[in-house]
């Protein structure tokens, strides 16, 4: 679905300084796959997310989308139109001042004639439970139904694939929820593929493959177990394991002989109570 | 030393077609030196309830004290008692306006009517306690700075007001694991040095129980629980659940190996807790 | 503080005015305000009067309501009375001091004039209280489309108020917290002469300024991502389209505008 490689993003900051938020890169994501990249505030996952759109073209290597590749201006709009993205704050996203305006807004752009529109616009909505707020104003609603309604934007558009960019940092728990079974099921039912950028470990065990980012490169990846049970090498790039990883490793270290790859409560109460 | 809320009821857009009820019938007692953790829904009343604390918001019914003086009233001592309380608003990154850090977190102080010299003791005390260095920032512009270092400069900027009451709406908002621990860690130290009051509002019962000694749980306008967290999580975690407010996961957790048969001893708010009572249930040496 | 303000003025409902199309309601208050310089005897007045009225009426907007919405301009209204009043040479005098002359002329003059203000803000006012500010931009958009050939930018200008409309009130909440967060630093709105408080505010306004920047920005990236790329090529959900009622309305405001077109000039059929 996605070919990363050798990705490098450069930039100079206000001083003149080089900045490499990327630095060297490699990644595939495959059709259907639900992958988390977790990291510390600048460790350029946003910058990665955004050149899986062509928002940010790479200063060196390459993104190939779908069989395009992102340097290719000509072929922006079906990129686009192929990976949607949702961003972190839900106010600056939504255009339009009625919530099924706002969904119609992707379809308008990309030229679908009006009777088709409504439709795909109701599809959307109810994809993501959010039917009822059709007629409702954006700023009525609280931020987990915000989030949900940019989703249904790009839903909208039919896209191969959602990349989410830290959606549930501005949330309340309750939004943060929504957020994360809205995108489960999407990933699940619609077979979306689904890029969830977060620093919330506890929605990063939903993936299917947690990549690790820190300084512009990838660190390590594998399945949420596999990532979750290196409880130190996260501490020391700025993230935390779940707390059940946690207390087992600290119980290691106290002598105890627990399985290496203990990640969930239940798999901690499991092995403390047999 | 207290803030005082005496039977405060507030309705937003009185009188108007949005008229919608924010708090009934609350009385609570902040007392100097404590930390207090409200914590409540979206909605719940409670960004409402800490705009009461130093009277941003008048309450339309009920009085708010303020170390004995009436908050709410025009009077000079009135004001004087209104600037005890410091406000850390969500976001308080979005605040900042001034050229520099320094002039930033000096506007404070200086509406305070501090002496120039009083005031720069005051902002380099404030940038000591969030950990920026006073000569590596003092003269940069608050607008370069990366977030977290805009939220601290925020934070200074209310804490060189010297406040005896510091309130923090969700200062870990938006921050990535490490930051929301250091957020926290100052805060820690600021109580501990100065013996100020902190009231911490927050959507994460984690969080309410590391940091809190009380707990306040504010639903649909009304005060729910005021207490030791470890006593409401004792005895309330039926009704909690049942407003959608769940138990800190330290607690759930405990709870769970508890039911599986495992001898847990002692209050469990915190990992460590949770570690030694582990290790003493099964026999093992606990390794600091 | 702010959050009780109603954007707009827009008075939700299902009557016939309401439910007629925008781009209706656009032209036939363009209408309406020709017809008012086309107005000259007293009896061309009490028509228009009285087909304000019945417009109000079929709206079922609350009369007081929209008898109001002249509050605002009342010192324009006096303005021009005393202007007209003044000025205005006749015979007749009604009142004299020193210099100054008060002419019947004079008043009948500003009096019309004040009329004829007052009916184009009760008219304009129904055209705002009966349609939503998002409904409008639709109506202006599509009858400014024509004009794109001439370099209007119709749909710019379209994109501009439905972006307006989405973020005033987000802003003015906004507002509401930095406000709320510079008063709790000692900060000062209120009090001081007019420099101080211009000086006073701008810890209010530098933050607004560099968040709806922040916006904006965020919002345009947003809009990329969505495939947005100007007018060209776009579609639209609600696609307008003028039904019987519409037809109605129009021949209403013609027979108005003719009637007091031959009302003032006669007929060029019947010479009278």
């Amino acid at each position: 679905m996605i070919t990363i490689e050798n990705l490098k993003h450069y930039y100079k900051d206000i001083d003149g300084n080089e900045v490499r938020a990327l630095d060297g890169v490699s990644l595939d994501i495959e059709a259907g796959e639900f992958v988390a990249i977790i990291g510390a505030n600048g460790s350029g996952k946003s910058t990665l997310a955004r050149h899986l759109n062509g928002l940010l073209v790479p200063t060196e290597g390459r993104v190939v989308v779908d069989g395009m590749d992102t340097l290719d201006e000509a072929k922006t709009w079906d990129i686009r139109q192929a990976v949607g993205m949702v961003f972190q704050n839900p106010d600056n996203q939504i255009v339009a001042a009625i919530v099924e305006e706002d969904v119609a807004f992707g379809l308008e752009n990309i030229g679908v004639p009006g009777p088709e529109i409504r439709p795909r616009v109701e599809k959307a909505l109810a994809a993501v439970g959010m039917s009822e707020y059709a007629k409702h104003a954006p700023h009525l609603l609280s931020g987990g139904q915000k989030q949900r309604v940019a989703i249904a934007g790009i839903l909208g558009l039919e896209p191969k694939c959602i990349v989410l960019d830290e959606p549930t940092a501005m949330l309340d728990p309750q939004g943060r929820q929504e957020i994360v079974s809205t995108v489960k099921k999407l990933n699940q039912e619609k077979k979306i593929t689904i890029v969830y950028i977060t620093h919330y470990m506890e929605e990063a065990l939903e993936a299917s493959r947690v990549v690790v980012m820190a300084q512009g490169k990838m660190q390590f990846m594998g399945t949420p177990k596999e990532v979750f049970s290196r409880v130190e090498e996260l501490e020391a790039l700025g993230l935390e394991a779940p707390l059940a990883a946690k207390v087992a490793s600290e119980l290691r270290k106290c002598g105890a002989k627990l399985p290496k790859d203990i990640i969930t409560e239940e798999e901690l109460a499991q092995a403390l109570c047999q | 030393m207290s803030i005082e809320l005496s039977k405060v009821t507030f309705t937003y857009s009185q009188g108007t077609p949005f008229e919608r009820r924010a708090l009934e019938n609350i009385s609570v007692s902040i007392e100097k030196g404590e930390i207090v953790a409200i914590i409540g829904h979206t909605g719940s009343g409670k960004s409402t309830l800490v705009q009461h604390l130093n009277a941003l918001l008048r309450p339309e019914q009920g009085t708010i004290m303020i170390d004995g003086v009436n908050a709410a009233a025009k009077s000079k001592e009135a004001k004087a008692a209104r600037h005890k309380v410091g406000m850390v608003f969500q976001y308080p990154e979005h605040q900042l306006f001034a050229e520099t850090v320094e002039e930033d977190i000096a506007f404070a102080p200086r509406n305070k009517g501090f002496a120039p010299d009083e005031v720069k003791k005051l902002v380099q005390e404030a940038m000591r306690f969030v950990g920026l260095d006073y000569e590596t920032y003092a003269k940069r512009s608050p607008f370069q700075l990366s977030g977290g270092q805009m939220r601290r400069v925020a934070v200074a900027g209310v804490v060189a007001l010297n406040p005896d009451y510091l309130v923090l709406d969700e200062p870990s908002a938006g921050l990535d694991p490490i930051s929301r621990k250091r957020v926290f860690q100052e805060i820690l130290d600021l109580h501990k040095k100065r013996k100020l009051a902190i009231v911490l509002v927050t959507h994460s019962m984690d969080e309410a129980v590391q940091y809190a000694d009380r707990l306040l749980v504010i639903n649909k306008g009304k005060l729910m629980y005021d207490g030791a967290p470890s006593e409401i999580f004792k005895n309330h975690s039926q009704e909690l659940r049942a407003v959608g407010m769940d138990t800190p996961h330290i607690y759930q957790l405990a709870e769970k190996l508890k039911a599986q048969g495992l001898q847990l001893k002692g209050e469990i708010m915190n990992e460590r807790a949770l570690v030694k009572a582990i290790c003493e249930a099964k026999g093992w040496k606990y390794a600091k | 503080m702010l959050n009780n303000i109603t954007l707009g003025q827009y008075f939700p409902g299902t009557s016939f005015v309401h439910r007629l199309d925008p781009r209706t309601k656009l032209l036939a208050t363009m209408l309406f305000i020709i017809a008012i310089f086309f107005a000259q005897t007293p009896l061309a007045y009490a028509i228009l009067c009285g087909f304000t009225l019945f417009v109000i009426l079929l709206s079922r907007l609350p009369l007081l309501m929209v008898l109001k919405s002249v509050k605002p301009i009342w010192i324009i209204l006096v303005l021009t009375l005393g202007i007209h009043m003044f000025t205005t040479p006749g015979e007749t005098v009604v009142y004299q001091y020193s210099f100054l002359t008060i002419t019947q002329e004079g008043l009948a003059m500003g009096g019309k004039m004040c009329l004829r203000l007052i009916l184009l803000l009760l008219f304009s006012s129904i055209l705002t209280f009966t349609t939503s500010p998002i409904v409008l931009t639709d109506g202006i958009e599509n009858l400014l489309r024509p004009f794109k050939s001439i370099g209007v930018p119709a749909h710019e200008l379209a994109m501009m108020m439905t972006i307006a409309l989405r973020f005033i009130p987000t802003l003015l909440e906004e507002t509401d917290r930095i406000m709320k967060a510079q008063t709790a630093r000692g900060a000062d709105f209120e009090s001081g002469n007019i420099f101080e408080r211009v000086k006073n505010m701008l810890p209010l306004l530098i933050p607004l300024f560099i968040s709806a920047f922040r916006r904006a920005d965020d919002l345009a990236v947003a809009m990329e991502a969505r495939c947005y790329r100007g007018g060209e090529g776009r579609t639209r959900m609600h696609e307008l389209c003028y039904v019987g009622r519409d037809y109605v309305a129009f021949a209403g405001v013609l027979a108005l505008i003719v009637v007091l077109a031959v009302m003032r000039w006669g007929s060029p059929l019947i010479k009278i």
